[in-house]
């Protein structure tokens, strides 16, 4: 059982510290998909809230048939196009499989709405990220590499890189600090840095 | 906040927590603030790296969507709603009883059946004959010869005229199915 499983379980269960996480985990990529409809980045992050919650209300009924975010990603969808219908704005003519939850940003209809700061910001937080991972110690940016870009698990990581998973672990805790202190400089202007 | 508890909060990010992580990570983030902002930083930099956001700063909806779910009650497991569904047990006297009757009911019924069948199974050829039955059709050696089938193929005709004859032999001759005789194979 994965750790979202394992949370869903729980919140099932009536542990709704549980579902605090899951918000916190996937809120982001969350508001992300409904920016793509919505637009207006306050009305998403409404939309976003409200979508939450009606996974909460609907997850005892969640079987786990899917994974927890392809089945939040479809609420998310539906509370758009209702959130739109009610407006009277027209939802985007285009629909979105639930199996193309993880690939969707490539879609040009739903591209997040960006003012050209947040898209300057954007570019140079990507470019601060490869930065620091070019920076690493070689075994430290393969690690998160894999993870990262290939999405392989810790133990498929272990097995590539043939040592055990609690050092892949380290790795890659290892590079997401680096990572974490060049965003903080990029989106602090730089004090950071020093 | 120690580095183990660091990179408990990164190895979520990537989902990769036993259960006995998960429990220590929920005392974590409900105790300090720190780890709450630590893993959105690591998440936000996780989504950035993969594309799923383009925003310039993490956003956290986690304490307003918590706030709105407060007045709403906990979910209560499947599992444990049919624990307390549970019917209660009976004793075994009350079950040997219940079949004891039900057994006798069934004997009852059989016995009703029985008699209500019994004129109609006792009667002899000759009043059988003598009796007015204008819904049965008699029996007679050469049924084919005035009740038929009519079909187009001769061969099909001649195979059904054949079962019918010989299912209205049997059924009237066992005199355990007499409801078998309504059968008829005569034209209207």
């Amino acid at each position: 059982m994965n750790a979202d499983q394992e949370l869903v379980r729980r919140v099932q269960a009536g542990d709704k510290k549980a579902f605090d996480l899951l918000i916190m985990k996937y809120q982001q990529r969350i508001i992300h998909v409904i920016t793509g409809f919505v637009h207006d980045p306050v009305e998403a992050m409404d939309v976003a809230q409200e979508a939450f919650i009606k996974a909460y209300r609907a997850l005892p009924g969640f079987r786990g048939d899917s994974a927890f975010y392809t089945w939040l990603y479809r609420i998310a969808i539906n509370t758009s196009k209702n959130y739109l219908t009610a407006a009277s704005r027209r939802p985007p003519v285009t629909d979105v499989d639930a199996g193309d939850a993880t690939i969707y940003y490539d879609a040009p209809e739903l591209k997040e709405f960006q003012t050209p700061e947040n898209s300057l910001m954007s570019d140079e937080l990507q470019q601060a990220i490869h930065e620091a991972i070019q920076e690493l110690p070689e075994d430290t940016a393969t690690a998160i590499k894999l993870r990262e870009f290939e999405g392989l698990s810790y133990e498929e990581i272990a097995q590539a890189m043939d040592c055990p998973i609690g050092t892949v672990r380290s790795r890659i805790f290892r590079a997401r600090e680096a990572i974490d202190k060049q965003v903080k400089a990029v989106m602090t202007g730089g004090e950071e840095q020093q | 906040m120690t580095a183990k508890q660091q990179e408990l909060l990164s190895a979520f990010v990537d989902g990769e927590l036993n259960q006995q992580e998960l429990d220590e990570l929920l005392s974590l983030m409900d105790s300090d603030e720190n780890a709450r902002a630590d893993f959105l930083s690591y998440q936000f930099s996780s989504d950035v790296l993969r594309g799923y956001t383009s925003r310039s700063e993490p956003i956290d909806l986690s304490n307003r969507i918590s706030a709105a779910l407060e007045s709403e009650p906990a979910h209560q497991s499947a599992k444990a709603a049919g624990e307390k569904a549970r019917v209660l047990k009976l004793p075994d006297w009350f079950w040997k009883q219940t079949a004891g009757l039900a057994a006798a009911a069934s004997i009852g019924a059989l016995a009703v059946v029985g008699v209500i069948d019994q004129p109609q199974n006792s009667v002899t050829p000759e009043l059988a004959q003598a009796q007015p039955q204008p819904q049965v059709i008699q029996q007679q050696p050469n049924v084919a010869a005035s009740n038929r089938w009519t079909v187009g193929e001769r061969e099909v005709e001649d195979r059904l005229n054949n079962y019918l004859v010989d299912h209205n032999e049997y059924a009237g001759a066992s005199g355990l199915f007499s409801y078998a005789r309504v059968v008829s194979y005569g034209e209207e």
